[in-house]
């Protein structure tokens, strides 16, 4: 069947209209408004203020390297078992090696967790991100290294997705807190966590929209860096 | 079909705008898509920096040449997407200022509940407060 040009013209000119609805949405993909409901879910925190001494268990870890304790990894028990009690997502991050520069093959997946945390369900927690690292090496430069990569985490969240940093801490446990403890040397022991430690002080915070100007004091909390 | 032929031709200017009407990039596909289209750029390029936009634009503008054709298309379309809804973020409250007095009177000053009561009360926003909150990613 031959068309007429004033048919052929109509018909291309709905072909351009339906492709031109379609085609803006297929690069981005149609989006969720949220994270998937599972990810929320799993982060929500304890109704209670955050009673972990980040500080006290930092200077543990380092003191149990520097006293040669638990020197078999395979023995070695978790220098912070209440970490394992609260909510938390595991997650893989590629950094370079030996640094704390995030890959960009991992760069969704922090901005997953950015999505999460951002969400209203979440807002009212604060969370820990905690880096680990496999056995491979030596204890000492492992839990600084871990330090760094989860301070570099942290950072990412605060600085390029603005999560409100009152929300935010990091701890690295190196290899004392091994996550797959019958394989110290595993790649799986070098995933990251974040953690729901308990809910945001009674203070304004900074990334929600009813925001009010407060005095600087009102802001200051109890910090346990 | 004169008619027609003009409601079509509307449709087709109409079209990208009623797109982008739609949610923009969250952000983890916002940084999936900088992750995918440039790693090899980055890898190349601009070796220690971090996922930080600022410092990422930076670096692909200074290096303009070497940076491949895709991720020159898609790190604009990435960012704008993150700061986008940042900003959405950011302006939420003062788009829904009406909203958030008149529905939300009790809970407004906090930022958490305050938030939570706007999401709640979906069908008594204004139209612009409905906007804003999609741009914002809640919906």
């Amino acid at each position: 069947m031959r068309l007429t040009g004033k048919a052929s013209g109509g018909v291309a000119l709905l072909a351009g209209a339906l492709l031109a609805l379609a085609v803006p949405m297929s690069p981005m993909r149609a989006q969720t408004a949220a994270p998937t409901g599972s990810l929320l879910d799993q982060l929500v925190g304890p109704e209670t203020e955050s009673d972990i001494d980040l500080a006290a268990l930092r200077q543990q870890a380092a003191q149990r390297i520097k006293s040669r304790a638990d020197l078999a990894p395979l023995k070695r028990p978790p220098i912070a078992p209440e970490l394992l009690k609260l909510p938390r997502y595991d997650f893989d991050v590629v950094f370079d090696p030996d640094s704390s520069m995030i890959r960009p093959q991992s760069y969704g997946t922090i901005g997953r967790i950015a999505d999460a945390l951002s969400d209203p369900k979440l807002r009212p927690y604060v969370y820990l991100v905690v880096g680990h690292t496999d056995a491979n090496g030596k204890r000492d430069p492992n839990l600084a290294l871990s330090q760094k990569r989860a301070d570099s985490i942290r950072d990412v969240l605060v600085g390029t997705f603005k999560i409100a940093p009152k929300r935010l801490q990091a701890i690295g446990l190196g290899e004392e807190q091994l996550q797959d403890s019958a394989h110290p040397t595993s790649a799986a022991n070098l995933g990251a966590q974040i953690v729901a430690i308990g809910t945001v002080p009674q203070a304004p915070a900074t990334d929600a929209p009813a925001a009010a100007k407060t005095p600087a004091a009102a802001a200051k909390k109890k910090a346990k860096h | 079909m004169i008619p027609i032929r003009v409601f079509l031709l509307v449709l087709l200017i109409a079209a990208p705008s009623l797109a982008s009407a739609q949610q923009a990039m969250n952000y983890e596909d916002a940084s999936a898509l900088l992750g995918a289209s440039c790693g090899k750029d980055i890898d190349d390029n601009c070796r220690g920096v971090n996922l930080d936009p600022a410092r990422l634009k930076e670096c692909f503008i200074r290096n303009g040449d070497s940076i491949s054709a895709k991720c020159r298309d898609d790190y604009p379309r990435a960012f704008n997407a993150i700061q986008g809804r940042i900003t959405a973020r950011i302006t939420l409250a003062k788009l829904c200022n009406w909203e958030l007095n008149h529905l939300c009177g009790t809970v407004r000053q906090d930022p958490v509940k305050g938030l939570q009561c706007l999401l709640a009360a979906t069908k008594s926003v204004t139209p612009n407060c409905n906007k804003a909150i999609i741009a914002a990613g809640f919906r």
